[in-house]
């Protein structure tokens, strides 16, 4: 609603902040003007009564800080720390094709090539740890469960299902794959050569993949065939993770020999906890 | 279509339902057996669908939670028909012919909700869970 004070304007159609300009050399006085203009003296503003009130959307526009001149602005996405329970934000580490996947299933097959963190550095993923995780804990539980049970059958013997094989085998599985790679990253980022913490749980879940087929194999009752699978996979997987972490560790000092060989026996103790649990069959 | 209507009885009386026909077959642990079924089966659904929609899939949340649900009736079948039966190769085949049956209803509606080229990756986890529950239905006796 226009007061009296805007038409004591001189001949200016004040449209929101910016005063038509008519003439070109006097728009920084002519703004100025029409600024005082609309705030009627302090003393006046407060009072409802009186000459001159000030025209309530003239007073919005004019009073408010420019953020607030925009209410169709709209929010950024949510604040801070909700963020990472957004879909959203992990939707940039699912970015895989199928292709993508079986070829670094099939790169972490070859530990000596040492060129999967190159691979993944641009897009590290975390599809194919977790599933990996997941399929583990299934064949783990099955196969160890198919072992007792042939075991307990050729003596003859009573048997039953044991349902703490699952739950034991997703607790280490899942349990390795997050909690090594956050201490190591944590230990990287003590000496100086950080690595970024997606590129080493998918770095730690693809070493795991190995274990499938070697879980198959050790379904063969021979004990010293179970320890050289056993072995031999361990073997892989912990060659496999710390020939990709020395390429990258390289330039940590004279450190990095100590944290190579932590990590790596670190995965051949994964190797034969996984043989003495699942495989020690007492009938 | 149907699926616009989706629900959560259904699902929720499967998965008890099959979680109750396990832990009544286990001789041993029933109530761990009930809570490891339950816990699967849940959060599988869970998962699954969050699986879809990180790869860029486009499926409604509770609508995937439904079917999935509702796909595990030929499995409720079959772990009803070996919590009767002993022998262990007739609950093989039951086993086996119970979750084709399952995948071949979840299937359409898990592979159109993604993009071609990351189809098995949607669809394998789906193949995991109804194996595994497969698995347990065998191994439980």
């Amino acid at each position: 609603m226009m007061s009296g004070g805007y038409t004591s304007i001189d001949n200016q159609k004040v449209s929101g902040s910016v005063p038509a300009v008519s003439d070109p050399s006097h728009v920084a006085v002519k703004f100025t003007d029409s600024n005082l203009q609309t705030f009627p003296p302090s003393g006046a503003q407060g009072k409802i009564s009186g000459g001159t009130q000030p025209p309530h959307d003239a007073d919005d526009t004019f009073s408010k800080p420019a953020g607030g001149s925009q209410p169709g602005s709209g929010e950024p996405q949510g604040s801070g720390w909700f963020r990472t329970f957004t879909i959203a934000a992990y939707k940039p580490y699912f970015d895989v094709d199928t292709s993508d996947i079986i070829d670094r299933l099939k790169e972490s097959l070859f530990p000596f090539r040492g060129t999967f963190t190159e691979k993944t550095a641009t897009n590290p993923d975390l599809y194919g740890p977790f599933w990996i995780c997941t399929t583990l804990i299934f064949v783990a539980a099955s196969i160890g469960t198919f072992v007792t049970y042939i075991a307990h059958k050729l003596k003859k013997k009573e048997w039953d299902y044991d349902i703490n094989l699952v739950t034991w085998s997703a607790g280490v599985f899942y349990g390795y794959v997050t909690v090594v790679p956050l201490i190591l990253y944590v230990i990287l980022k003590y000496f100086s050569a950080p690595s970024g913490l997606v590129q080493l749980f998918c770095l730690y879940g693809y070493s795991l993949f190995v274990f499938i087929p070697a879980l198959c194999l050790s379904v063969v009752p021979l004990e010293i065939f179970r320890w050289v699978i056993a072995g031999v996979a361990g073997f892989m997987s912990a060659t496999f993770v710390a020939l990709n972490l020395k390429a990258h560790i390289n330039s940590a000092g004279e450190r990095w020999f100590l944290i190579v060989t932590g990590i790596f026996l670190l995965q051949l103790a994964l190797a034969v906890v996984l043989k003495l649990y699942l495989f020690t069959v007492t009938v | 279509m149907a699926l616009r209507d989706w629900d959560l009885w259904g699902p929720f009386f499967f998965i008890v339902f099959l979680g109750l026909t396990l832990s009544w077959s286990a001789s041993v642990k029933k109530s761990e057996v009930f809570a490891v079924a339950f816990a699967l089966l849940a959060a599988g659904a869970v998962i699954l669908t969050l699986n879809v929609l990180l790869l860029g899939g486009h499926i409604v949340f509770f609508q995937s939670l439904s079917l999935l649900g509702y796909c595990l009736f030929p499995l409720d079948v079959g772990a009803l028909i070996c919590m009767m039966e002993n022998n262990v190769i007739l609950k093989m085949i039951v086993v086996c012919v119970t979750l084709a049956w399952s995948s071949w209803a979840a299937y359409p509606f898990m592979s159109s909700a993604v993009n071609l080229s990351r189809k098995a990756l949607a669809l394998y986890p789906v193949f995991l869970m109804y194996v595994s529950v497969g698995f347990l239905t065998i191994a439980i006796d």
